[in-house]
């Protein structure tokens, strides 16, 4: 009776264990499948006098092969990766909008600062001025075209982050729903293994939008964190995510929340770690407003500049120079106060900005905070550099603070605690244009012209002359009179002209205003120069003379739209230093190898942690995977096993049989 | 089960299989598009230096050609400017030539009367060439500035012709040259300087002889530009000695003191020489014998305009031939003077046509250096490209046909 026993038992486990096998290849596939294996235990053997017979085998449990601690490693490191991979595959694109060579928009902006050379050549050519402002209008609307681009972007992954938080929301109550079961089955005594492999799925497939962390409680369930500390799923409750904006309402940020009990929690997306969210986070707060900061700047800084000298320039019909772009303007786009739900500002202050300095630029936002009505700190979001006011020396025009070549004005009286926000360049590439069309209003005579003594007996020649600011008051002309080969004096001195005698220096600009160190060499003054400016070479004579006039001074006759000095000088901003220290129209160089060296280093990054990933992968499937081979070399065991438990089947039988047999007589 | 060391998931397999032949292929179809645009780096991340560096190449080739195209303007301005010289250098000559005929004690008044027409419609030449503009409308000898006509007379004396603008040469640059010469400097005179004066004499009857030689200039410190005007008072000889008296008055422009009672000697025995020194700054050699009565005027002649006006007006006007020796040899002694500014400025002139020859040479190699750097950062060496082309093509081809070959190993297969 007891073989019979143990054949069918032994029969049943080993049927258990093909059948087994068999679920393991059949789910030889299956995604987040952990291969399963059959525990056989023996059965307590029975006592006897002869000792301990046994009693065959039994189906212990059937064991989930999974190793957690590579499961949960596997699981960081394709988060990781999905984060890596999405922000690289963006910044791709990114780069795709700054475009290099003969397109782009450093080409056009090189070929309208060269077209003025043209103009230089023949001021009175209506051709030339047209071809300039033809340049002009082209490079405005690359510009526009950039930041089309650059909203088009925005928009983009705006609405995949909304998507995919909404993904996170459904994986989420998925994750809920599995607790839910594997908790009421965690009563049966059995490992719910299917449950379990179907909720580490739902795991995995989470972590690719947002790295989470996971913590499995007594019940059975798992508790799933987001940013190490914010519960998204705490047993089998909910906590959904939704995209916000910043602090600021910002609309070029976003910010993923996440709300319990109904109070709403914004995390920073540094401490999210990985996922595609975390990667679409940083894409767009610090590597889309970087681009959109640089294309700003440049736009910013180009225009503004261009302005400026046009305007100290005389057109053809004898008027200072209007504008050639639209000029640069700020409201309240450029500055943000906080939005709620974060802390509103209490007092009643308001910023406004204007420009001081263009070559002064950093393309960054800025934050300030308030720590008493006049002071406070101004720390630079690119890189993290904090400038306190009031500052030392005050900025002379009033501003609260002068940063980076702005100034910045208050108005009203801030609060302690009052913060803000500056944009100033993430605006100025959207709405540029060129103001005018007409060839006669380019303006490319100088105001300002220089003479030398007609009775001059050295070698002088004059280099450069231009303006600095508007006005000049030149009524008298100024005479500069040379009274050695080196030194000369002047004649708008006060109060007594041509007192102090000046070292003159080949070759070194002389300005209207009189160096504030003298006699020390070089000469300093005082920022920002102005009036104008002129350079001569070669060597004088005592008595040479060098006037400096106003253009339309009838006692000269000169014809001022026969003069291209202002063209020269358009010609002259090519060099002047105003992107970090780059020179104006390397100015989109630097731009492109910026945006390029971070795609680079995102695509290295992506590299590095695929890779990762694919080798943590390969060990946990090492020990979770399906193995085909080692399946069939299984199958062929426990079929062996099966049969020879038949067999035993069969031999109890027949010894039944021979026993029946042989009462039978 | 123990946990074996290596053990591999089947589905794994296929993934990681996967995985390399899809790295593989973007990898060929990314040095595909290497070989098609012909650069190596086709976007920024592909090497962001790089990228940076050509960009920059690009502003700077462009730069240099619009510098070239601005020096090719200046240049044929100068060269125009120069050959304008040239051509006023050669009716200066022809004046010249004339002048020395019209100094042939032979000619009538009549004749002289014909050259001096003919002398005029020199005049107006060179004041047109000295007008001329270049292509694009800016007059040649602008200097630093000047209106439409920079040039401007007849006006009344004392300035017969004025520079209507700024004097002055502007400098060349590394790249560019200045595209109108000191105009001023060649045409117009100045007295300190170049001691440029218009000698006549009072009508002297054909018995007599006299003749000044030119004013020159001995102290230009006290040379104040204006005009004098001498008056002989008395001619006594003493004891072998003849003393001239003469007075000389000052002006125009500056009306200055009259000088009274200066006296001349020189012995009475030699031919009659004497040198009046009482201009500030001047001095100059009277020969003949003047008589009480006599006067000279010594005018300022601000421009070679007016000098070959001052000749044509005295060549055409002289009745005797005192009076037009005497115009001739000061027209001669000031067209000189006038000449070799001209031929200064156009030394100038060539001086600049030379430096734009050696910008030009200059910026070229540049060109050439600017294009080895663009080409250096983003082309792609095509052999090194072809190369790698067709060893990743072999690499994708082996792991394609291995994954083939592979995947049919199955334990399957042996278990019938």
């Amino acid at each position: 009776m007891s073989i019979l026993n143990i054949g069918t038992r032994a029969l049943q486990a080993n049927q258990v264990a093909l059948q087994t096998a068999g679920n393991n290849i059949a789910n030889v596939n299956t995604p987040g499948y952990s291969r399963q294996t059959v525990t056989l235990q023996t059965v307590e053997g029975q006592f006897t006098g002869g000792g301990y017979i046994g009693k065959g085998v039994d189906v212990q449990t059937i064991q989930r092969n999974f190793s957690a601690f590579l499961t949960r490693q596997s699981t960081l490191a394709s988060s990781v990766q999905a984060a890596d991979v999405t922000r690289s595959d963006k910044l791709s694109q990114l780069e795709g909008i700054f475009p290099g060579g003969a397109s782009g928009l450093g080409s056009a902006i090189s070929e309208m600062m060269n077209a003025f050379s043209d103009v230089a050549s023949a001021p009175t050519d209506l051709t030339a001025r047209t071809v300039a402002l033809t340049r002009v209008d082209e490079t405005a609307s690359r510009m526009r075209a950039a930041s089309q681009s650059l909203d088009d972007l925005q928009q983009g992954v705006d609405q995949e982050l909304r998507q995919k938080a909404d993904a996170i929301n459904t994986l989420a109550r998925g994750i809920a729903e599995v607790n839910d079961e594997i908790a009421r089955a965690q009563g049966t005594g059995q490992p719910p293994n299917d449950l379990l492999d179907r909720r580490d799925q739902l795991v995995r497939e989470l972590n690719q939008y947002v790295q989470t962390t996971s913590i499995p409680a007594d019940d059975g369930t798992v508790g799933i964190f987001l940013a190490s500390s914010q519960a998204l799923v705490l047993g089998t409750t909910v906590s959904p995510v939704s995209i916000v904006s910043d602090d600021f309402g910002d609309t070029l940020k976003n910010k993923l929340a996440i709300t319990r009990n109904g109070l709403t929690v914004v995390l920073d997306e540094n401490a999210l770690g990985g996922g595609e969210v975390a990667g679409l986070l940083r894409f767009q707060n610090s590597d889309l407003v970087e681009g959109r900061n640089l294309l700003g700047r440049l736009t910013m800084a180009v225009s503004t500049a261009m302005n400026a000298q046009h305007q100290l320039g005389l057109d053809l019909d004898g008027n200072f120079g209007g504008n050639l772009f639209t000029p640069a303007t700020f409201n309240g786009q450029n500055i943000r106060q906080p939005v709620p739900p974060a802390t509103l500002n209490t007092g009643t202050g308001d910023l406004s900005l204007a420009i001081t300095d263009v070559s002064k630029f950093a393309a960054s936002d800025y934050e300030i905070s308030f720590s008493s009505a006049t002071s406070g700190s101004i720390p630079r979001r690119s890189d993290g550099l904090v400038v306190s006011f009031p500052q030392t020396p005050a900025p002379t025009s009033g501003a609260l603070a002068n940063v980076d070549g702005l100034d910045i004005f208050v108005s009203g009286t801030p609060n302690v605690g009052d913060r803000f926000l500056l944009k100033p360049f993430s605006t100025s590439a959207s709405n540029i244009d060129s103001v005018f069309s007409t060839p006669r209003n380019l303006a490319v005579a100088s105001p300002i012209a220089g003479s030398m003594g007609s009775t001059n007996q050295g070698s002088l020649k004059q280099v450069s002359i231009s303006a600095r600011t508007l006005p000049m008051s030149l009524a008298t002309p100024v005479v500069f009179t040379f009274t050695g080969t080196n030194t000369y004096t002047r004649s708008d001195e006060t109060p007594v002209a041509n007192t102090t005698v000046f070292t003159y220096t080949p070759g070194q600009a002389i300005e209207a205003e009189f160096p504030n160190n003298y006699p020390t060499l070089p000469p300093t003054y005082n920022d920002p120069l102005t009036g104008w400016t002129f350079t001569l070479q070669g060597s004088p004579k005592p008595g040479d003379t060098f006037t400096v006039i106003d253009i339309k001074d009838p006692a000269y006759g000169v014809d001022y739209k026969l003069n291209s000095g202002n063209a020269t000088a358009m010609m002259n901003l090519r060099d002047v230093a105003m992107f970090d220290g780059a020179a104006l129209t390397d100015g989109y160089a630097s731009l492109i190898s910026q945006i390029g060296i971070r795609s680079q280093s995102a695509a290295y990054a992506a590299e590095v942690s695929s890779s990762i990933a694919t080798n943590l992968e390969k060990d946990r499937t090492g020990v979770s995977g399906v193995n085909l081979d080692e399946e069939a070399a299984k199958l062929l065991q426990y079929q062996q096993a099966y049969q020879a438990s038949a067999k035993m089947i069969q031999i109890a039988q027949s010894i039944f049989d021979t026993l029946m047999q042989g009462l039978n007589r | 089960m123990a946990t074996s060391l290596s053990r591999l998931g089947t589905a794994n397999t296929y993934d990681l299989a996967m995985r390399n032949l899809t790295a593989r292929q973007t990898k060929l179809a990314d040095l595909q598009e290497n070989l098609t645009s012909g650069k190596r780096v086709v976007r920024p991340s592909d090497d962001p230096t790089g990228a940076a560096q050509a960009e920059r190449s690009l502003t700077r080739l462009a730069r240099i050609a619009t510098d070239q195209r601005a020096l090719e303007a200046q240049k044929n301005s100068i060269a125009s400017a120069e050959s304008t010289l040239g051509d006023i250098t050669s009716a200066l000559q022809r004046f010249r030539e004339l002048t020395v005929s019209a100094g042939n004690g032979n000619n009538t008044p009549a004749e002289r009367r014909t050259i001096a027409v003919e002398l005029q419609g020199l005049r107006e030449q060179v004041l047109t060439m000295a007008n001329r503009k270049d292509n694009n409308g800016l007059p040649l000898f602008a200097a630093l500035g000047s209106g439409q006509v920079p040039f401007a007379g007849p006006n009344s004396p004392p300035a017969d012709y004025s520079f209507v603008g700024l004097p002055g040469q502007a400098a060349a640059s590394e790249n560019a040259i200045p595209g109108t010469l000191d105009g001023e400097s060649a045409f117009m005179l100045q007295g300190r300087r170049d001691g440029a004066y218009n000698v006549t004499l009072s009508q002297i009857p054909t018995d007599r002889t006299l003749q000044t030689g030119p004013v020159t200039v001995v102290d230009p410190t006290l040379v104040n530009g204006s005009s004098y005007s001498i008056t002989i008072d008395a001619v006594s000889t003493v004891a072998g000695t003849t003393t001239v008296t003469y007075s000389v008055a000052e002006g125009p422009p500056v009306a200055g003191p009259t000088q009274s009672g200066l006296t001349a000697s020189f012995p009475s025995n030699l031919p009659p020489s004497f040198t009046i020194t009482a201009m500030p700054g001047l001095s100059m050699t009277v020969n003949g014998l003047p008589v009480a009565g006599d006067s000279i005027t010594v005018d300022t002649s601000p421009s070679i305009f007016s000098v070959m006006d001052d000749a044509i007006r005295d060549i055409g006007t002289a009745v005797n031939a005192n009076a037009a020796s005497q115009a001739v040899a000061q027209a001669l002694g000031n067209l000189d003077i006038g000449m070799e500014r001209v031929s200064a400025v156009r030394g100038q002139a060539g001086d600049l046509l030379n430096r734009a020859d050696r910008i030009t040479s200059t910026q070229e190699s540049r060109s050439i250096q600017l294009e080895a750097d663009r080409s250096r950062a983003e082309d792609l060496d095509m052999i090194k490209g072809i190369a790698d082309f067709q060893n990743q093509q072999t690499g994708y081809s082996a792991a394609l046909q291995s994954y083939a070959q592979v995947q049919k190993l199955s334990l399957f297969n042996f278990i019938s």
